[in-house]
């Protein structure tokens, strides 16, 4: 396999990569389970969060997973930093160069900046969320949950439901659960679900299609108010129309769905209380394999610096 | 007094092949081919015909073909950090090897032609340092900004005779209808594009499978269209003539077909980008590719060579919008619009559209020299109306394009590393 030096997307991944990638996860949830939680792979590296947008699961998440792995971490505030002073990004990453970190983790709210930035740099790049892209480090960690539970992620029927337009989890999941041999449908309000001429996918609009389609696994995105400019829902019956709610949740357990979602919840908006305790509600799983699967990322990429140093 | 003779120049037009005496005589009057004046030209004969005098220099341009130099009625030449001698020194030196004697300069940031001191300004950098003529479109409000009209009486009494933001679109219609009766009043022309700033908000490509894979917001054909729709209504209440720029959309070029129809006094223009280039080209976020309005779909595409074909899009036009190499390396949404086209715009006229067949030579012609010079009405400066001069271009010299030829002193063009046929040779003499 050839050495990869940037994860900015699904869709860049060979299906060997994707499958090596999911193999270490495992290997890499194993060490949780010991007493000494760290193994030396990247000791000595430097990684730096570089996020631009306001983020506490992806960024504790990948800051654990590096720990895990020896390497030292770095935190870039950008609330503090000359960004706000108006520095490009390009300048932003000069200047963070000249420290020499090995592996850049970069959040964004423009889609396509950490392409950008890999383009532009020999760190390791990884995108951990851009604009309504890509966030490639969710979709394995999705992909891990799905294989974890029901051993296999081919053959699985996964909804994804929620504000598609603007949800980069939508484009990243789907991508990989599809090469993984998943079939994945998208249900949602219809302005916020683009059109399957556009992606390729069923599109639902309501909660009977999704059922009639016999899925294995539910998936809600999260409603990111602070994506959205101007009113996209009607006033307030976002959790009757599209959420699970105490009605829908029996349907669920009836049929043993599983449930998922990126976090965080809106409790009363994508997911009723008790669906949080549901049997099959898959979102803590989702957090603990997400620092596998980034450490499986951050091992398997191989940052340009080590060659030129 | 001749003392150059061009042999065998083949009539782009007819095919026909003439032998023509050069004259440096500016007021004499010169022969006309297909209604079109041959500008320079003292003599026009079938080739063979014309006797050549003794020590007279002889070019043979067998293989050659002759046509009128294009007029380009939509161009920038600002580059940002550039000095705005320099930047129109690039872009009249680009201008004249794309094959363009003239353009009507749009207002930008730095070339505001809102006030006379600007447009004098502007018209001082030409006259010094320009190869090729340029004339300024006065700016709709002052700053582009959208609200305060600029003063149309004086910028007219400056020879100004179109009107246009650029780009911007203001979004008070009671502004435009005010600005329209203004253009009615003077007899000037208001070039602007079909746009509901309100739609398009925050998009950056053509809604689709591109902007879907790329995360981003598409912009709706509809909002040009319905921009379209009420620019029609409003001019036609204001009696203002009205040219629509960079057409994007199919519907849009039935809308502007059934406008003329109804004998409504409108003309239109079509960005070259938009016959050649779909959202598709976007590809992995390929900044060069960005553009306003976005490039849509080959259906569209082919409606508007369609619309070229049959006059309802009156003029082809370069959109050249320079941009500094940082600017259009930075990421997409923040990377500014536009493309750099006019080193090659007539190499690429002709090997995208008139070689595959797309377009005729007469139809070129039309749309990059006749129409959009009968719009902009150029004048010299004891206003006589200017005429275009004649240019050979040489079909058979192809070549891969290099980003160290462009002329106009940026990168951003779509060209680069492509093979492109065709070479300038203008001014003739």
């Amino acid at each position: 396999m050839k050495p990869r030096k940037d994860l900015i997307t699904i869709g860049s991944l060979s299906d060997e990569e994707i499958n090596t990638i999911l193999d270490s996860a495992t290997a890499m949830k194993d060490i949780f389970t010991k007493s000494v939680k760290k193994v030396p792979a990247l000791k000595g590296k430097s990684v730096l969060t570089l996020f631009y947008e306001p983020s506490t699961r992806t960024r504790s998440s990948f800051e654990v997973a590096a720990h895990r792995l020896s390497a030292d971490v770095t935190t870039f505030t950008v609330g503090t930093s000359s960004v706000v002073k108006g520095e490009s990004v390009h300048d932003t990453i000069d200047t963070l160069m000249s420290m020499k970190m090995d592996y850049i983790i970069v959040r964004h709210k423009n889609s396509g900046i950490p392409d950008v930035i890999a383009r532009h740099c020999k760190a390791a790049v990884i995108n951990a969320g851009d604009g309504a892209h890509a966030h490639p480090s969710q979709a394995f960690l999705d992909a891990f949950t799905i294989r974890e539970k029901y051993g296999t992620v081919a053959g699985k029927r996964v909804v994804i439901i929620g504000d598609i337009l603007h949800s980069r989890v939508a484009r990243s999941t789907s991508t990989i659960l599809q090469r993984l041999g998943a079939q994945v449908a998208y249900m949602g309000p219809g302005p916020l679900v683009p059109l399957q001429a556009h992606t390729g996918i069923p599109r639902f609009t309501n909660w009977d299609e999704v059922f009639d389609w016999k899925p294995d696994v539910i998936y809600l995105l999260r409603v990111q108010n602070e994506r959205i400019d101007t009113p996209f829902f009607p006033a307030g019956d976002y959790h009757q129309a599209f959420g699970v709610t105490e009605e829908r949740l029996k349907i669920i357990d009836d049929l043993d769905l599983g449930i998922m979602h990126p976090g965080p919840v809106n409790r009363g908006v994508e997911l009723c209380d008790a669906a949080m305790e549901y049997r099959n509600c898959l979102v803590c799983n989702q957090v603990e394999n997400g620092i596998a699967a980034r450490m499986s990322i951050l091992y398997h990429l191989t940052p340009q610096t080590q060659n030129n140093d | 007094m001749t003392d150059t003779i061009i042999k065998n120049a083949t009539w782009a037009i007819s095919g026909e092949k003439y032998d023509l005496s050069l004259t440096t005589c500016e007021d004499g009057k010169h022969p006309q081919l297909d209604g079109i004046t041959l500008t320079g030209v003292e003599r026009c004969e079938p080739a063979g015909k014309l006797p050549v005098p003794q020590g007279a220099q002889v070019i043979d341009a067998a293989g050659k073909l002759l046509l009128p130099a294009l007029f380009d009625m939509h161009a920038k030449v600002e580059i940002s950090g550039r000095s705005k001698r320099e930047s129109v020194n690039r872009t009249g030196q680009a201008a004249t090897n794309g094959g363009v004697w003239a353009m009507l300069v749009m207002p930008n940031r730095g070339f505001c032609f809102d006030s006379a001191p600007n447009l004098d300004s502007f018209r001082d950098a030409v006259e010094q340092r320009s190869s090729a003529e340029m004339y300024a479109a006065g700016c709709i409000t002052l700053g582009m900004g959208g609200e305060q009209q600029a003063p149309y009486n004086t910028l007219a009494a400056r020879g100004v005779r179109i009107l246009s933001d650029a780009e911007h679109v203001p979004a008070n219609l009671l502004t435009l209808h005010r600005v329209m009766k203004y253009v009615a009043e003077l007899d000037m022309v208001l070039a602007i594009r079909g746009d509901v700033p309100e739609l398009t908000r925050n998009t950056y490509m053509h809604p689709g499978a591109t902007s879907y894979r790329l995360g981003l917001h598409g912009t709706p054909a509809c909002a040009e269209e319905i921009g379209i729709e009420t620019l029609l209504r409003l001019a036609a209440d204001a009696g203002a003539r009205i040219h629509i720029q960079t057409v994007s959309t199919a519907e849009g070029v039935d809308i502007i077909r059934r406008a003329k129809a109804a004998g409504q006094k409108v003309t239109a223009e079509v960005a070259l980008h938009h016959l050649l280039f779909t959202h598709e080209d976007v590809g992995n976020y390929n900044t060069n590719y960005k553009v306003l309005p976005p490039l849509r779909e080959r259906r569209d595409c082919e409606a508007l060579i369609a619309g070229v074909k049959d006059g309802t899009i009156d003029c082809i036009v370069s959109d050249h919008t320079p941009c500094i190499p940082f600017a259009k390396k930075q990421d997409f949404i923040t990377a500014p619009h536009g493309m750099a086209v006019l080193d090659h715009f007539l190499p690429a006229l002709y090997t995208h559209l008139v070689k595959p067949s797309l377009l005729t030579w007469a139809e070129l012609v039309r749309a990059c020299s006749t129409a959009p010079c009968g719009i902009v009405k150029p004048v010299d400066e004891y206003d006589e109306p200017r005429v275009a001069p004649l240019m050979l271009f040489d079909p058979s010299a192809c070549g891969t394009v290099q980003a160290a030829q462009l002329a106009c002193g940026t990168q951003n063009s779509p060209f680069i590393g492509g093979e492109l046929c065709g070479s300038v040779i203008l001014p003739l003499q």
